[in-house]
């Protein structure tokens, strides 16, 4: 592995800056632990390779181009992965300031299967700290985007703090065109009573996109997630929510589309702190092509941890014979009076119900992507925001 | 409209249909009856194009056009439609949308116009109310947690949209209750136009008391073992299919 420690993680790429400290330890943790292989667990299903054989460059790449979205937002773009913080228009109760060193000595991203995480902490070109206040009305857009001639390596690092009863809709987008590596690593906290709706609607071209986001989540607060990944060259979104007060809920949601040569893997946890707390989750991957999906959904529900519920779901169609589909509810339950259900499938095209389609006329072709649209758009139907909801079904049909 | 010729077909190498003889003229009304298991279904998944139902022997013409030629969909846009005995249900895909989208391949492929969608919601919502169904099922998923006489009527619905040549209807009248039973017999009978035609598969007469076949056929192990007038069809109503085995011995 250290393939990867040479070409990203040389001591002599460490900026140069007054976080000297805070990178330098960053640094020592990735040295020690190292980059996951394949005999790592959490990473059993996702080769480096790719990876492993770039090289990535300093030069500045092109302006990359902001999404077009059908609805009224703040954007916050992040252009070739690098926000432009001046002349921010930011809407009243959100406000955007570095993180202190304070907090980021406090970071731990644990072992080799948290690489990525130390990775960041020493490379990260900004840290900024989002925090938000009041009922925030109109979306606020994390705009993540690359150029075509992006081949270097960029490290955002965001952390999101809703404030008690607060309430806000962060909206993702992400649109690589480049061949480099977008490494994210988010740090959410919902206060008491806070309501935070996450989605995040990914495309990737070839860069590798590794994403960690880990949100904690007080008493009473709900967080809910939705991802739409329509697929990269190798892509890892690493989701941890932890429930640490009763009345905390998680709700997760998500569609992954694979074709090609794709590779994309979620890895979601789901950790029930303390009693009293609910999750739901929903995850549905579609492959064609040689894609590669890979789903790994964990629940833990720890002791003492009584009188909590979730229910994880996960249902995957196989399109084609050389496409790949590894799904799995892993369930760990330390409690008492719990309720935890889980199903995970992983299915064709129902043959019944194309031929009904096209005994009413609906051309095969025409057919099955109607299945296959209607079978990637049941995670986004819960969605309130009619105009958010169409969005996202929108951007599924143009790929089915 | 409808010539089925000595028709054999097997379903995974099976024979199911054994010699089926049936010509259907234009704006007639056949009953089709015959113990469970006997093809009827069959005969429908055959007509519409089904994979797996192969023609082993004879033929199928509709209008004079060879049926085993065509794609289901060629045979849906040619005017063939099927009611399922048992309709799928279709997560995901909204019944309204489906419907539009089924219209509009059909015309498409006959080189018509699309409809727009303020014209098909109005030819939509008169069926539905034809029908008394509820509106928000249209709303809903394709037959996703229908009742069972939803579906049926949902089936009714479809065709009505349709506007087939040649209706098949495969027990839609199973599952209904005595109201509903009405709604969709005059459904059908709506449909009526001299020119529609419809093969009616059922168990019972009393669907049929409502639609006055012009004749009565009953299918055994493959075969069209007796046809009639509704004189037939209140027979195996009295005294049931075992005179048939009389009569073949
Ligand atoms: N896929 C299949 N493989 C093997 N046999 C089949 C298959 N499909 C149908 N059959 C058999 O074909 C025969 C005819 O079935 P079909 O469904 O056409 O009967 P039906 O007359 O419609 O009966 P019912 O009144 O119960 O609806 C049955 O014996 C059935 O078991
Ligand atoms: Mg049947």
């Amino acid at each position: 592995m250290s393939a990867l420690i040479d070409s990203l993680a040389t001591e002599a790429r460490l900026p140069a800056d007054d976080h000297a400290e805070v990178r330098r330890r960053a640094h020592k943790a990735l040295l020690k632990h190292g980059f996951p292989d394949l005999k790592t667990e959490a990473w059993k299903y996702t080769s480096l390779r790719v990876l492993e054989k770039r090289a990535f460059s300093d030069q500045r790449p092109g302006l990359s181009s902001l999404p077009e979205l059908p609805f009224a937002a703040t954007v916050l773009h992040f252009d070739n992965g690098i926000l432009d913080a001046t002349d921010l228009n930011l809407p009243a109760g959100v406000s955007l300031q570095p993180q202190t060193d304070e907090k980021l000595a406090a970071v731990d991203h644990g072992d080799r299967a948290g690489a990525f995480g130390w990775l960041n902490l020493a490379r990260f070109e900004q840290a900024w700290q989002l925090r938000i206040e009041g009922q925030q009305e109109q979306p606020l857009v994390l705009a993540i985007s690359t150029a075509e001639d992006f081949h270097g390596d960029v490290h955002p690092r965001l952390a999101i703090e809703l404030a008690a009863g607060a309430t806000a809709q962060i909206i993702e987008v992400h649109e690589d065109r480049g061949e480099g590596l977008v490494n994210i690593v988010q740090d959410i906290a919902l206060e008491r009573g806070a309501n935070l709706h996450h989605l995040v609607s990914r495309h990737s071209a070839q860069s590798a996109w590794i994403q960690r986001s880990e949100a904690k989540v007080a008493r009473d607060a709900d967080y809910r997630f939705h991802a739409l990944d329509r697929g990269g060259r190798l892509t890892r979104h690493d989701l941890a929510v932890t429930l640490t007060e009763s009345g905390a809920q998680a709700e997760i949601d998500g569609t992954v589309l694979v074709n090609d040569r794709q590779h994309v893997d979620f890895h979601t946890a789901i950790e029930h702190e303390v009693g009293h707390t609910n999750s739901r989750e929903s995850f549905r991957i579609l492959a064609d092509g040689s894609g590669v999906g890979v789903f790994n959904g964990r629940i833990h529900i720890h002791r003492g941890a009584d009188d909590s519920h979730s229910d994880l779901n996960t249902a995957n169609l196989l399109l084609s014979e050389s496409a790949r589909i590894n799904a799995k509810p892993e369930l760990e339950i330390y409690a008492e009076e719990v309720t935890a259900s889980h199903g995970a499938t992983i299915g064709q095209l129902d043959d019944q119900a194309l031929f009904y389609l096209r005994t009413r006329g609906i051309p095969a072709d025409q057919a099955s992507a109607l299945l296959k649209q209607g079978f990637a758009a049941a995670p986004f139907e819960n969605i309130e925001s009619e105009s958010i909801r169409n969005w996202l079904i929108g951007e599924l049909g143009q790929l089915l | 409209m409808l010539n089925i010729k000595n028709l054999h077909v097997a379903v995974n190498g099976k024979e199911i249909l054994k010699g089926l003889d049936l010509d259907v003229g234009p704006g007639e009304l056949h009953a089709l009856m015959g113990p469970n298991g006997s093809g009827k279904s069959t005969l429908g998944y055959a007509l519409a194009g089904r994979d797996g139902y192969e023609i082993t022997d004879g033929s199928v013409a509709f209008e004079g056009q060879d049926l085993a030629e065509l794609e289901p969909e060629e045979r849906a846009a040619a005017g063939l439609f099927l009611a399922f005995q048992y309709p799928v249900e279709i997560p995901g895909v909204n019944n309204a949308y489906f419907l539009r989208a089924a219209l509009n391949a059909q015309r498409k492929a006959r080189g018509e116009e699309e409809v727009d969608s303020m014209t098909f919601l109005k030819t939509v919502r008169e069926s539905i109310k034809t029908l008394k169904m509820d509106e928000a099922l249209l709303k809903r998923a394709v037959n996703e947690g229908f009742s069972g006489g939803e579906k049926k009527r949902n089936e009714i619905v479809q065709m009505a949209v349709l506007q087939p040549k040649l209706a098949v209807l495969d027990e839609t009248d199973s599952g209904l209750d005595i109201d509903a039973l009405k709604l969709v017999a005059e459904g059908i009978n709506g449909l009526r136009d001299g020119k529609r035609s419809f093969i009616v598969i059922t168990h019972y007469q009393r669907l049929l008391d409502y639609l006055t076949p012009d004749r009565v056929h009953v299918l055994s192990d493959g075969r069209i073992v007796e046809s009639g007038g509704q004189e037939l069809s209140h027979r195996l109503e009295a005294e049931g299919y075992a005179f048939l085995e009389e009569s073949a011995a």
